[in-house]
């Protein structure tokens, strides 16, 4: 019998949850994955960035295996020792991980409540941190998007320090629909977009941020677009906030996970609540290397992957009595974890998803096996039980992707001005100073490097005496970096990377590096 | 060697569910009971915006698929290049599928020896999407409760499901939507091959008399004549002559719908009226936003490079270009294959108008070399490089 099977999917890359048709074609032994285009997925009309195109490459990796203490293990021998060790730990030196890109929302409940069934409170989908450190009324805007058609409606958009062409290419398109129905766009940021989507910039020096504040006027009656990832700076966004606050506008955050939104509200995050109670990734991660936190539950994160420097992060998870993985392919962690748990990759499960504007996605697959290990910990619910729990949670009668299902209303909040801190450095004489800029997208948080190279300004070029094929090097401290360049027009002292390397953005997605012509 | 016929399914199943006659159906049914094909090619139904093709070998899952969906702008060459290669298939084409996988085979893709093109006349595609938006907006219905979907005169008829499951059917002049920005892709609005004589048979409802469920057949190739054959052989398909008025009607309808894509390939080509420089502001304009995702390489029927083709090898993110050189070299390499079917422009995230830019490039060079790409396999491809490469094969 010939077949050839094609499932709908949605790419995990971002919090855009792209739409696409997955194709697996068997004959024999041979298995491949082929990426379609799926017209009539509402989110992204069958359009796909490089990452999405590329998504059998993702699909391609590794598979995990069970696993404990490195030998090989049926599912249930994995999941029985796992729960037997995690039920010998104490609550509060227990933490659990979850970057929602592949999560469903039935994974979301049956994660959180695989925590609370050993007592555990910290529970991490990466953004906890922010909810403490803003007003309570202003949680909505990091729990809920907007939809794409009130960006094409809109009448003025700032980009806030975002490309949409490389955070999310498939907002890109959407500006430009906005452009053409007259729009006015506006971009605030350290350099001018190169393919010049805005009708005005408005340039910063990493230095001068603070200054934004004097132009409250520009974000009148305003869509101001910026990004929340767990990098980033809180004064960051609390300036983002401050400005939405103070002026007429309307403040939409994109996020890098695809099931961000879904995560904030069921992981029980509403308002903010909860998440306020929580320990963020970042603070988890000083647990451990400060020995409060013992044991770690990973599921279908790969730290590594998502982290700058993973030498730091394999000596502060050396620190652990526990590491647990469950995940669909292995990743640099697997090999340290005590115990792994092979979960079915995203494309297999059935599920739905919360994307960025709103919508409740299916994802077509028919697996219910990763809902089944966590619920065989915990409460032993059935996929059914869950999704309808799902469905109650977020209000849905019926499932369609052509409804926004999770709206947000405006609301008012006060914000106290906040002050910006750009880290202190001590000059010293003879040495140029350059700030990084890393320009984040679906690749740079899926440990991929999609490009070789950082662009630098023309007088660097001069500055540096470099020529075409020679690369840098980038130097923060102890670390180095060694890449290509491209020349684009930048400030003197700006470089860009959209590819993710071991220097660290210590100032959300800024930080100040020494850059030389390498081997020099 | 064209026969025209009037041809439908003996199955009544299958004629009742096919578009026309359930003639394609039934042929392709027969042919896989007979061990004529390995497998067929067709699409399935999700609803009335989406159709997912499906290779099989079941006569069962291709009976499924009876009836035409023209929300589902798919070309099916890739899909004959990637996984039916090296089988015998039989599978319906519009007139791009059935150029494209010419091209596919001047390239040795596939062997032609090895498919039975059933051909489809093709008046155009609908986006999903703005037929979803059409059907609100327009036809003021729900656009989950249309359940069937037909054109024919001119008109879009949509029916839709009532609640207690009452069908109800209302239409719109196809003139009328397009005027106003809705109806075909912009593609299958300019696209003048309406017949797929490049295919083995060319079937459609043009010439069948009104009110009857046949459908009209014109037979191409020796191939066509033998797929048919074994289908009436073998029990499953009825015919008898085409009525000369019905071929006469076909024929007038074929070249009133050429001339309707010619006035709309020239009130769409926004690039003409502007100046020297104005031209060149647009194509940097649109160029420009390229993200090198790739999509378009990827779905183009008519190329047949790999991961190490000229566009993708001697494209260098590094080069500060508006215009990068993957462009540049798509625009050139396709100069005389481009069919023109808009799968490019379907899928390019940052909605380049690539159906135009290739259009404005690849028509004048078609025209020049005297080349029409997808319609004859024993015409090569006039470009160098392709001449070059089927030299040294003959080698
Ligand atoms: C988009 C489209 C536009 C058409 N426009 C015209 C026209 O203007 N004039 C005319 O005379 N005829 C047109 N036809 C052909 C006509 O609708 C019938 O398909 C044809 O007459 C055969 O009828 P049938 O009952 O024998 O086919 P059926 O037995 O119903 O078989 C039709 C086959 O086509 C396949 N199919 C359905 N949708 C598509 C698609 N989008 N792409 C490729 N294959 C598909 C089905 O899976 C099935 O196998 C069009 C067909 C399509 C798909
Ligand atoms: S990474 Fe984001 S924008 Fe790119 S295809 Fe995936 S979901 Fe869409």
């Amino acid at each position: 019998m010939v077949e050839m099977k094609i499932k709908s999917s949605i790419c995990p890359g971002c919090s855009v949850g792209c739409g696409l048709y997955l194709l697996e074609s068997e004959e024999g032994e041979e298995r491949e994955i082929k990426i379609l285009h799926r017209k009539n997925s509402a989110v992204n009309e069958g359009k796909l960035c490089k990452f999405g195109t590329d998504l059998h490459t993702y699909y391609e990796r590794e598979v995990l295996n069970n696993s404990v203490e490195g030998e090989e293990v049926k599912q249930e021998e994995a999941i029985r020792e796992a729960k037997e060790r995690l039920g010998s730990i104490k609550p509060d030196e227990l933490a659990f991980i979850a970057l929602p890109s592949t999560i469903t929302n039935e994974e979301i409940l049956s994660f959180v409540s695989l925590a609370s069934e050993f007592g555990c409170e910290n529970v991490s989908f990466g953004f906890e941190r922010f909810f403490r450190e803003i007003p309570e009324e202003a949680s909505y805007i990091i729990e809920k998007g907007l939809s794409f058609s009130e960006v094409e409606k809109a009448t003025k958009i700032i980009l806030f320090f975002l490309d949409p062409f490389v955070h999310y290419p498939l907002l890109a398109r959407r500006i430009l629909k906005a452009k053409k129905n007259g729009a006015r766009v506006i971009e605030v940021s350290f350099a001018k977009n190169e393919r010049g989507i805005a009708d005005e910039t408005v340039l910063v020096e990493p230095k001068g941020i603070e200054r934004i504040k004097e132009k409250k006027e520009l974000f009148e009656d305003s869509l101001i677009i910026g990004e929340l990832t767990p990098y980033m700076n809180s004064q960051f966004l609390e300036l983002m906030l401050w400005i939405n606050a103070s002026t007429t506008s309307r403040l939409f955050l994109l996020k890098p996970f695809l099931n961000s939104t879904g995560a904030f509200l069921l992981g029980g995050n509403r308002n903010g609540k909860e998440a306020r109670k929580r320990k963020d990734l970042f603070e988890i991660l000083g647990g451990i290397e400060g020995g409060e936190i013992k044991a770690l539950y990973l599921l279908e994160t790969d730290l590594a992957g998502a982290m700058h420097g993973s030498e730091e992060l394999f000596e502060t998870i050396s620190k652990l009595d526990l590491l647990i993985e469950q995940n669909a392919f292995r990743t640099p962690l697997s090999d340290v974890a005590n115990i792994t748990i092979c979960s079915e990759p995203f494309f297999m499960k059935k599920g739905t998803l919360v994307n960025i504007e709103g919508r409740v996605i299916e994802n077509g697959g028919e697996s219910e096996n990763n809902v089944q290990i966590m619920e065989s910990m915990g409460k032993g619910r059935s996929y059914e039980e869950v999704h309808e729990e799902v469905k109650r949670r977020l209000g849905l009668a019926e499932i369609s992707e052509f409804e926004i299902a999770v709206k947000r209303e405006e609301k008012s909040f006060e914000m106290a001005e906040p002050k910006i801190e750009i880290e202190e450095r001590k000059e010293e004489e003879g040495k140029e100073e350059y700030f990084l800029w890393y320009k984040t997208n679906p690749f740079f948080w899926n440990g991929i490097r999609a490009k070789n190279f950082v662009e630098i300004s023309p007088a660097a070029m001069r500055k540096l005496g470099l020529f075409r094929g020679d690369e840098v090097e980038i130097v923060q401290g102890e670390r180095k970096e060694r890449m290509g360049f491209k020349i684009s027009e930048l400030p003197d002292y700006l470089i860009l990377s959209e590819a993710k390397m071991s220097i660290k953005p210590l100032q959300g997605s800024l930080t100040r590096v020494e850059i030389r012509r390498a081997g020099e | 060697m064209s026969k025209y016929y009037l041809a439908w399914a003996k199955d009544e199943e299958i004629r009742k569910k096919g578009a026309n006659g359930g003639f394609v159906t039934a042929t392709l049914v027969s042919a896989l009971e007979n061990n004529f094909i390995d497998a067929a090619l067709v699409v399935a139904k999700k609803s009335v915006y989406e159709g997912i093709p499906v290779l099989t070998s079941d006569p069962e899952v291709v009976k499924e698929c009876a009836g035409s969906l023209h929300g589902a702008p798919i070309n099916l060459t890739k899909y004959v290049v990637d996984y039916a290669a090296k089988k015998r298939i039989g599978l319906p084409t519009k007139p791009c599928d059935a150029r494209g996988i010419i091209e596919q085979a001047k390239r040795r893709q596939v062997n032609l020896d090895n498919i039975f093109m059933i051909g489809l006349n093709c008046g155009g595609t609908l986006h999903p999407l703005r037929m979803r938006e059409m059907a609100a907006d327009f036809y003021e219905l729900d656009p989950d409760s249309v359940v069937k979907e037909e054109i024919k005169e001119g008109k879009i008829f949509l029916v839709s499901e009532e609640e207690g499951g009452e069908e109800k059917e209302k239409w719109i002049k196809i003139d009328e939507l397009e005027q106003k920005g809705y109806g075909r892709r912009d593609a299958c609005k300019s696209c003048v091959t309406k017949i797929p004589t490049s295919a083995d048979l060319a079937c459609g409802n043009w010439g069948v008399p009104q009110g009857e469920k046949k459908t009209f057949v014109e037979v191409l190739t020796e191939k066509g004549e033998a797929i048919l054959k074994n289908a009436i052989d073998s029990g499953y398909v009825d015919i008898e002559e085409a009525p000369g008025k019905g071929i006469e009607m076909r024929k007038k309808i074929e070249a009133g719908m050429q001339k309707l894509a010619t006035s709309w390939k020239e009130r769409m080509d926004e690039v003409s009226t502007l100046s020297r420089s104005g031209r060149f502001e647009f194509y940097v304009d649109a160029l420009k936003n390229c993200i090198h995702c790739g999509a378009c390489k990827e779905v183009c029927p008519v190329c047949a490079c790999e991961a190490d083709s000229k566009c993708l090898d001697m494209n260098d993110e590094r080069d500060s270009y508006a215009i990068s050189m993957y462009n540049m070299l798509r625009i050139f390499h396709l100069m005389d294959s481009c069919i023109h079917c808009g799968q490019c422009e379907d899928v390019c995230p940052v909605d380049i108008p690539l159906t135009l830019i290739q259009r404005r490039f690849s028509e004048r060079m078609q025209r020049h070399l005297g080349y029409i790409p997808g319609m004859d396999v024993k015409e090569k491809p006039p470009l160098y490089e392709t001449e070059l490469r089927w030299s040294a094969e003959a080698e």
